[in-house]
C-alpha cells in the first residue's frame, strides 16, 4: 500500500514539473518567434527605404548602373529568404551592396546637400541600429531556447514534441562591438 | 540567475511588501487606535488605504512631480528618442518607453512606472551635456533594465508604501506629543510603546525600501553591459558620473532610489538626517563596486582618465561648439 502511494507520488511529481518545463519551453519559444518579427518589421521597413534611395541617388548619377542592380538584387534576396540565417547573410550582402551605393552617392555634393538625401540616409542609419538592437535580443532568445532543449532531460523529448532548433540571425561581423581603444593619446 | 528568475523573484518580492505593508499599516493604525482612540485608528487606516491607492493610480504624475519631469513633444528630441528605441528593442520590450527630461546640471536619469507599458524614462538636461553617444546608450541600458527587470514596479510601490506610512506616523506623532498632555490615560509604558513604534515604522519600511534598490543597481548594471555587449560603455558612464561633482539643484530624497545614481549623496537635504551615519540606508552602492563589478564580469580595466568624446548634446542642438 505504501509502495503505491509512493509510486503515486512519484508520478505526480514528474507530471507537474513535465507540465512547468513543458511551458517553460513555449515561452522560451514565443520569446524567440517575438524577437524574430522584430527583425522583420525593421528588415521590412529597410527594403522600404531603399527604392527612395535608389531613386535619389538615380538622379544625378544614372550611370551607376551596376550598384543599383546590386541594390535591388540584394533587397530581393533578403525578402526571398526563408530562414533567419539566410535572411542574414542576405542582409549582410545588402549592407554590403548599400555601403557602395552611399560611396557613389559621395560624389556628388548637391546630392549629399540635399534634404531627401540626408533624410534617407539618417532614416536608413536609424534602421540600421534597430536591426542590430533586434538581432541581438533574438540571437539571445534563440540561445536561451536551443540550449534549454539541447539539455536534459528535455534533449530526449523535446524533438517528439515539435520543439526544433532556431537559427540564429547572421552572427558573423556583427558579434561584438567595435572596441575603442581607451589609453589616453599622449 | 536567469532573466525570467529575477523577474519571478521581483513579481515575488512586490508581493511581500505588499502584504507587509497592509500588516504594517494594521499595527500602526492600531498602535493609534490602542493609545489615541479607536476612531482616529480606524481613521488613520481608511485614509492612508485609500491615500495608497490614489498614489499607485497616480504614481506616473507624482514621480514626474518629485523629480521634476517634463514631458517632451513628439517631434522634439528625435536622437535621443531613437536612441532609447533602439535600447528597448535589444531589450526586448513591448513598447519603447516615453522620455521625459529634468532640467538639471547634475548628469543622472531614473525609470518610472508600473507597467513597462506606461513606464518612461527621464534623464538630466547634465546628462545629455556629459555623456557621449556610447556612455548615454548604456546608462539608458540601465534604465531599460529596470523597466524589463520589473525594478520599477517594484520600487514604485515600495515608494509609495513608505510615503504613507511615514505620513500617518507622522500625523500620530504629533496627535501623541499634543494629545498625550491633556488626557494621560494608558500611562507610561504604552506611551513608550507607542512612541518606538511610531518611531520605527517609518524607519522600517524606508530599511526595507533601501534594502529592495542596492542589488538591483548592480543587476541593472550588468543587464546593460548585456543588452549593448559592452561592459566597458556602463563601466565609462559610472566614472563619469563619479568624476562629476555638480550637485542635483533639486533631488527628493523619497525618490533617490530611482535615479541611476544616488542624487542625495551630494545633497545635504535636511530629510537624510540619521540617515547619513551608516550605508546601510544608502540607496545605491558606492559607484567604485559597481565599476569594479563591471570590469570584473568584462574582464577589462579602466584608464585612470576617460578618453574625451563628444556628448550628445550637440546631437540633439542642446549645446553649441
Amino acid at each position: 500500500m505504501l509502495w503505491l502511494w509512493i509510486l503515486f507520488g512519484a508520478v505526480a511529481l514528474v507530471v507537474v514539473l513535465g507540465a512547468f518545463g513543458y511551458n517553460r519551453l513555449v515561452r522560451l519559444r514565443n520569446e524567440a518567434d517575438t524577437g524574430w518579427s522584430n527583425i522583420d518589421v525593421q528588415l521590412q521597413r529597410r527594403g522600404d527605404l531603399i527604392p527612395n534611395l535608389v531613386e535619389a541617388v538615380r538622379g544625378y548619377a544614372a550611370h551607376e548602373r551596376g550598384v543599383f542592380e546590386e541594390v535591388t538584387k540584394a533587397r530581393a534576396a533578403v525578402q526571398a529568404a526563408g530562414t533567419p540565417g539566410a535572411a542574414g547573410s542576405a542582409n549582410d550582402m545588402l549592407s554590403a551592396a548599400l555601403g557602395r551605393l552611399l560611396a557613389v552617392a559621395e560624389a556628388y555634393p548637391e546630392l549629399k546637400a540635399s534634404d531627401n538625401f540626408l533624410r534617407l540616409q539618417e532614416d536608413l542609419t536609424d534602421t540600421e541600429d534597430k536591426i542590430s538592437a533586434a538581432r541581438r535580443y533574438y540571437n539571445s532568445t534563440v540561445m536561451h531556447f536551443n540550449t534549454a532543449i539541447q539539455s536534459l532531460p528535455w534533449a530526449l523529448v523535446a524533438r517528439p514534441l515539435g520543439f526544433r532548433d532556431k537559427e540564429f540571425f547572421s552572427a558573423e561581423g556583427d558579434t561584438a562591438p567595435p572596441q575603442v581603444s581607451l589609453t589616453p593619446a599622449t | 540567475m536567469t532573466l525570467q528568475q529575477q523577474i519571478r523573484r521581483n513579481r515575488l518580492r512586490s508581493g511581500i511588501v505588499v502584504i507587509g505593508f497592509v500588516v504594517l499599516l494594521g499595527v500602526v493604525a492600531g498602535l493609534i487606535g490602542v493609545v489615541l482612540d479607536l476612531r482616529l485608528g480606524v481613521v488613520a487606516l481608511v485614509g492612508a488605504s485609500l491615500y495608497a491607492l490614489f498614489a499607485i493610480i497616480s504614481s506616473r504624475r507624482m514621480v514626474a512631480r518629485m523629480t521634476g519631469a517634463q514631458e517632451v513633444g513628439p517631434d522634439q528630441l528625435r536622437p535621443l528618442r531613437r536612441v532609447v528605441e533602439n535600447v528597448s528593442i535589444a531589450a526586448g520590450l513591448p513598447v519603447t518607453p516615453d522620455v521625459r527630461i529634468v532640467d538639471d546640471p547634475s548628469p543622472n536619469a531614473f525609470a518610472a512606472g508600473i507597467r513597462p507599458q506606461t513606464s518612461y524614462i527621464g534623464v538630466t538636461t547634465g546628462l545629455l551635456r556629459v555623456m557621449p553617444k556610447r556612455e548615454l546608450e548604456a546608462v539608458l541600458g540601465h534604465e531599460i533594465s529596470h523597466v524589463r527587470n520589473r525594478d520599477t514596479y517594484l520600487m514604485t510601490m515600495a515608494t509609495i508604501f513608505a510615503g504613507v506610512i511615514a505620513l500617518i506616523a507622522d500625523v500620530g506623532f504629533r496627535m501623541l506629543v499634543s494629545g498625550g498632555r491633556r488626557s494621560r490615560r494608558g500611562g507610561a509604558l504604552v506611551l513608550v510603546v507607542a512612541v518606538v513604534g511610531l518611531l520605527l515604522a517609518p524607519y522600517a519600511a524606508l530599511l526595507l525600501r533601501m534594502s529592495l534598490s542596492r542589488r538591483r543597481e548592480f543587476l541593472a548594471d550588468q543587464g546593460s553591459a548585456e543588452l549593448l555587449s559592452d561592459p566597458e560603455a556602463m563601466a565609462l558612464a559610472l566614472r563619469r558620473l563619479e568624476l562629476d561633482t555638480t550637485t542635483m539643484a533639486y533631488a527628493d530624497a523619497s525618490v533617490a532610489h530611482l535615479w541611476v545614481e544616488s542624487p542625495t549623496s551630494r545633497v545635504e537635504s535636511e530629510r537624510r538626517g540619521v540617515l547619513a551615519l551608516s550605508n546601510l540606508f544608502d540607496t545605491h552602492p558606492p559607484l567604485e563596486q559597481r565599476i569594479a563589478a563591471l570590469e570584473e564580469s568584462g574582464g577589462f580595466r579602466l584608464p585612470e582618465t576617460l578618453p574625451p568624446d563628444r556628448p550628445f548634446a550637440f546631437e540633439l542642438g542642446l549645446a553649441e561648439e
